[in-house]
């Protein structure tokens, strides 16, 4: 909302500065967004006429333009806009003048001689509206300061108007807001109308009245359509609404000043003078005024007469019955609809207007008959028209003033301020409302201009908006004590211990697409495919909600290897959800990791070591050491998107808790990552579940251990977590640390078959073992190695 | 028969060939030969005492003294001498072992937590140092929490399928929620006052993508539900909260704004940290930074959870994440945030 302060001085005393009142104002809840300074420096641009437009010899797009400030000289100009006719009036910035943006000088344009230009709203800073020249109101005098003619010098406050503020839509409710922060007067003029004795035409029928709980017209002939005066002209284009005529002028200003949009039809364009408002029916087209032929709904609010649809309620009006040049009775609509039924007709054509930002905050049945009158007023004084004294009113059910009481102690404490009654009553008085004071409370009249209060609470806003937030004290509240719960703890130190071991945290998109999946080239039967799908997603490779992080992982990998940074340890800890048999998605919590390139990039003292299998392994057991939970054990698995012999399931007892591996070639080229990059991916909640939340001490061992080293040769087929298992069986209870430090294949032994090397640790709680009691310990492991995995000490 | 006369001179003689060689050695090892050569069994002094057991008490007494000073000398002459050297071979060793410190240390990659991570950690503890716990709720959401209970009736705007994700088959039933707020719905209905908690977490909206906003973002919601809380409390605690992240020496302010789940409403801006005030490019020259939404809870939210507005009052209030992370670290296009290029990344792996 545009308000020129200018205008907004005309109904209330400002005796502030502007920066003053801009402080006020965002502290009463309309925030400033910007004020509009006089537009830098715009000097010497006068108004000129246009005597001549001839083509520019060497440009199609370009005209020469003859013009005169009056003074019986004429100039030349090169112009580039084409919406402007012989004997118009526009803003003339001679060579000499000063614009916001640029100095005037004497140019050749395309081989022409341009002594001058003329200047687009945009130019002069009116607006940002540069789509052609700003045409001045007929009656502004030739060679007139342009500044002067346009209130240019006037500072515009741009407003935010919250939702819940109809009434602040106007600078009227603005002056108000503003007359109760300044402590003046509001000063409404009056509609100032003479009717006289014609006969009133027109009908009106309400087939919708809850739609459209009120409908007045007002009738007006002898009107002859033009500019409007040039201080209207002017102030329409301060407050952002580019003039019309007089007509359409007039219904713009009085709907920026009171709030109230107003809409006029040519009466000879509407069928039998008959006005109804109805929905639209099944198939109905409406071409509006911005030339849009539209489908209509039939939840669509119409205004219509008995054959056609004139225009959508409360939004636009139609092609049909626009104001022509011609046009010489009016038909003046002055009504309130439904906020919901505009508020849905205004999104589903994607047809947003002064209007409909209007009635979407809501309407006040009040401020009806006035801008009816007050904008018949002004069409009368510059269209040299009369209206009649009768006004078709369909008013069926005026509303009941609510009353509200307002308990003033209430106010006190729910603001932690002590604010007195009288204060609070005397608040309210100053922004309307009607406040009788009773025992402990005040009796409060809300007027129809404030829908928005409704209720105690609402009254207990306005006081607190009018006293400042700034009165209340800083306090805090006793609250108990807070914390983190224990998966919110695990969830930190994974994050950090995977940042201490030299991952990068990353976050991506919750959403996927089929392709993601499709690159991964997993199976049919992959539970990744069954997707929590959107309805409405924003584009076609965003389709579902992830249900793996994998195709991020190797994406955010891509994007690093393509910017060369080929060396890459990324994690993410983020949901992936699933359709579930409730109403919502199942949502989990897991953790992902890429890795590819060098895990040491070499140094001085040692070679480069990328990233395989094991470091990426060792990441994850070091992950899970820091929580204090299990490692998890490994079993090979097949399948995309891994490397056929090159991943392993994890499990967390016996439950599967992830996977991670080697990717498969033809997956890291469709993911355009090297081939050897590796990715995991863990379901997080049996892990955290698993976490323990209170560490046990145990006893540190009083006698010294006994080591043995165990080499032996077994199938090559035979997993070494086989034979570690093993070893714990046989070796239980005496051994208590089991350490894998060799492995070998080659021409030492038989083809194969390879060889692997143990230390063990053996100890018991109350004495030292000796050497003949390990060696019996290591027999009887050596004897079930054979038995159950075929394996021979190695000689 | 040696006289007494005699064997002092010898003693003397061999002191000073003794003294002499020691002196002469030239590492331990020729040290070590020398003290079995001057003082062992078959040397010259243990030979000379020999001839202490010829002479009389008197004069034995008296050479015998002289005999443990000549040994007394000689062994202090050795140990000073073998200080020397000792000291000269640990001077070599530790040349020997010189490196030149100033070559890199042994590459250990150091990894980093995501900005957008650390500022949610950092918000959480402010919060959680005041009191409060962290809650969690779903992201794909029930529209009527989403929505309905945060008095968002269903002609908003908001709700429309061009500003809010729905799931595909539930009749819009099911959102990505906007918001965080509905994370305050389930604590209120599942717990009795008192109630104070934070909840971070993602939320969606079908929002064009720019510098400022994109569809996927953070916010972290703040709910405090008690007997007697004020909106004095509600200034309070955010003043806390703001000069704990932005700086403890800016001014903060309440701004009256409109929200539907609050009543009344605020919004929260912070005196700009870059101009002070005075009016820059960050602040759009209005010398205030717009950190936050809150207000007092509506008394139709209390009730919809089933909390009586007479008896319980609250306080609630939500950021966005992404904007005081930007805010925090310069950052001026939230896009980066999601980019995850490891040039940007690794800026953060140093801080604490």
């Amino acid at each position: 909302m545009r308000v020129p302060l200018g205008w907004l001085k005309e109904y209330v005393d400002v005796d502030v500065t502007p920066a003053e009142l801009r402080e006020k104002l965002d502290m009463s809840g309309t925030k400033v967004e910007a004020v509009h300074e006089p537009a830098g420096p715009i000097e010497g641009i006068v108004v000129a006429e246009v005597l001549e437009v001839t083509p520019h010899p060497n440009a199609d797009t370009l005209s020469l333009v003859q013009v005169t400030v009056g003074s019986g000289e004429v100039e030349r100009v090169v112009c580039g806009a084409k919406n402007f006719a012989v004997g118009d009036r526009v803003a003339f910035a001679r060579v000499g003048s000063r614009l916001p943006e640029m100095t005037i000088t004497e140019r050749k344009i395309r081989g022409e001689v341009s002594k001058g230009m003329l200047c687009s709203a945009s130019e002069l800073g009116i607006s940002k509206d540069h789509s052609g020249l700003l045409v001045l109101p007929a009656d502004a005098e030739l060679g007139r300061d342009v500044v002067q003619v346009l209130a240019l010098d006037d500072i515009v406050f741009e407003l935010e108007v919250t939702p819940n503020r109809p009434d602040c839509m106007s600078i009227v409710g603005i002056a108000r807001e503003v007359g109760a922060l300044l402590d003046k007067e509001l000063h409404v003029p009056k509609a100032g109308l003479t009717t006289v004795d014609i006969e009133c035409p027109a009908t009106v029928d309400v087939l919708d009245v809850k739609g459209c709980p009120r409908y007045l017209l007002r009738y007006i002939e002898n009107v002859s359509v033009g500019p409007s005066p040039a201080w209207m002209a002017a102030r329409l284009l301060a407050a952002g609404v580019r003039p019309i005529s007089n007509v359409v002028d007039a219904t713009n200003y009085v709907m920026i000043e009171t709030g109230q949009p107003l809409h006029a039809f040519d009466a000879d364009l509407v069928a039998e003078q008959a006005i109804v408002v109805r929905r639209a029916k099944e198939g109905e087209r409406l071409k509006t005024l911005d030339g849009v032929e539209r489908d209509l709904d039939p939840s669509d609010l119409l205004i219509a007469d008995p054959v056609k649809p004139l225009g959508f309620a409360g939004i636009m009006g139609g092609e049909d019955s626009e104001v022509r040049p011609e046009t010489s009775r009016l038909l003046l609509e002055s009504a309130t609809f439904d906020k919901v039924s505009v508020a849905f007709s205004s999104r589903r054509h994607g047809l947003r207007t002064e209007a409909s930002a209007r009635f979407e905050r809501g309407s006040n049945p009040d401020a009806v008959p006035y801008a009816a009158a007050r904008a018949a007023r002004f069409i009368c004084e510059t269209a040299g028209a009369q209206t009649a004294r009768r006004e078709p009113d369909v008013y069926p059910h005026p509303p009941q003033r609510a009353r509200v009481t307002l308990r003033p102690r209430r106010t006190s404490r729910l603001l932690g301020i002590d604010v007195p009654m009288d204060d609070q009553a005397t608040r309210l008085r100053s922004i309307g409302l009607k406040v009788k004071e009773r025992t402990e409370r005040l009796e409060v009249e809300i007027p129809l201009f404030r829908p928005d209060l409704t209720r105690e609470v609402d009254l207990i806003e306005e006081v607190a908006r009018l006293l400042r937030f700034d009165r209340l004290p800083n306090t805090l509240p006793s609250g108990p004590a807070g914390g983190l719960d224990a998966s919110a703890i695990a969830e930190r130190t994974l994050r950090r211990i995977l940042s201490g071991l030299g991952l990068h945290e990353i976050w991506t998109s919750s959403f996927m697409g089929r392709e993601d999946l499709e690159k991964l080239a997993l199976s049919e039967d992959h539970p990744a495919w069954q997707a929590v799908e959107l309805e409405n997603p924003m584009l076609d490779t965003e389709t579902a909600l992830r249900t793996t992080l994998m195709p991020a992982l190797l994406k955010a990998c891509a994007h690093n290897v393509a910017h060369r940074e080929t060396d890459v340890a990324l994690f993410e800890i983020a949901r992936v959800y699933e359709p579930s048999d409730e109403k919502l998605p199942r949502e989990a919590l897991v953790l992902g990791a890429v890795f590819g390139g060098m895990r040491k990039p070499g140094d001085w003292q040692e070679p480069p070591e990328p990233w395989d299998f094991f470091g990426a392994k060792g990441v994850i057991e070091a992950a899970f050491e820091s929580l204090g939970t299990r490692r998890p054990s490994a079993q090979p698995v097949g399948g995309m998107p891994f490397h056929p012999t090159r991943a392993a399931a994890l499990t967390i007892g016996s439950s599967i808790a992830g996977a991670f591996g080697e990717v498969h070639p033809d997956v890291c080229a469709r993911y355009d990552v090297p081939e050897g990059t590796l990715v995991c991916e863990i379901s997080l909640g049996p892990v955290f579940a698993a976490v323990q939340e209170k560490v046990q001490l145990r006893e540190l061992p009083r006698f010294p251990a006994n080591y043995i080293d165990l080499a032996l040769v077994v199938d090559a087929g035979v997993p070494a977590a086989r034979v570690e298992e093993l070893i714990w069986k046989a070796g239980a209870p005496e051994v208590t640390q089991v350490r894998i430090f060799d492995l070998y294949e080659g021409e030492q032994i038989p083809a194969g078959k390879k060889s692997l090397a143990y230390a063990l640790e053996l100890r018991v709680p109350d004495r030292t073992l000796t050497d003949e009691e390990a060696a019996t310990v290591r027999d009887r492991i050596v004897l079930v190695l054979r038995e159950r995995a075929g394996a021979e000490l190695r000689t | 028969m040696t006289t007494a006369s005699e064997l002092r001179e010898r003693f003397e003689k061999e002191r000073a060939a003794a003294l002499q060689r020691v002196n002469e050695a030239t590492d331990i090892a020729s040290l070590e030969e020398g003290r079995t050569r001057v003082l062992g069994r078959k040397s010259p002094i243990s030979q000379a005492r020999s001839g202490l057991k010829d002479l009389n008490d008197a004069e034995r007494k008296d050479l015998g003294q002289l005999a443990n000073s000549v040994s007394a000398d000689i062994e202090e002459a050795i140990a000073s001498k073998r200080a020397v050297f000792e000291e000269r071979e640990t001077k070599l060793r530790w040349e020997r072992e010189r490196v030149d410190v100033t070559l890199p240390g042994r590459h250990y990659e150091v990894g980093s937590i995501h900005p957008l991570t650390r500022t949610l950690w950092s918000l959480i503890d402010i919060f959680v140092g005041l009191g409060y716990s962290v809650a969690e709720g779903p992201e794909a959401e029930l529209s009527t929490l989403n929505f309905d209970a945060l008095n968002t009736p269903f002609e908003h705007p908001s709700r429309s399928p061009s500003d809010t994700f729905y799931v595909k088959g539930t009749d819009e039933e099911v959102c990505l929620r906007t918001q965080t707020s509905p994370v305050q719905i389930r604590v209120m209905q599942s717990k009795p006052p008192p109630i104070y908690v934070v909840a971070p977490g993602r939320t969606y909206r079908r929002d064009a993508q720019d510098a400022t906003h994109t569809s996927q973002f953070f916010q972290m919601e703040g709910l405090a539900v008690d007997k007697g809380i004020t909106m004095a409390d509600l200034k309070g605690t955010l003043q806390r909260f703001a000069r704990a992240t932005f700086g403890e020496d800016l001014d903060v302010r309440l701004r009256p704004h409109f929200f539907p789940f609050t009543e009344p409403s605020a919004e929260m801006d912070v005196e700009c940290f870059t101009c002070r005030g005075a009016g820059c490019r960050i602040c759009k020259g209005e010398g205030w930074i717009e950190v936050l939404g809150c207000g007092m809870v509506d008394p139709f939210v209390l009730e919809w959870c089933g909390i009586d507005p007479e008896t319980y009052t609250g306080f609630a209030f939500g950021m966005g994440v992404e904007r005081i992370a930007a805010l925090s670290h310069g950052v001026s296009d939230i896009r980066g945030f999601y980019e995850n290029d490891l040039r940007l990344l690794r800026q953060f792996g140093g801080m604490a």
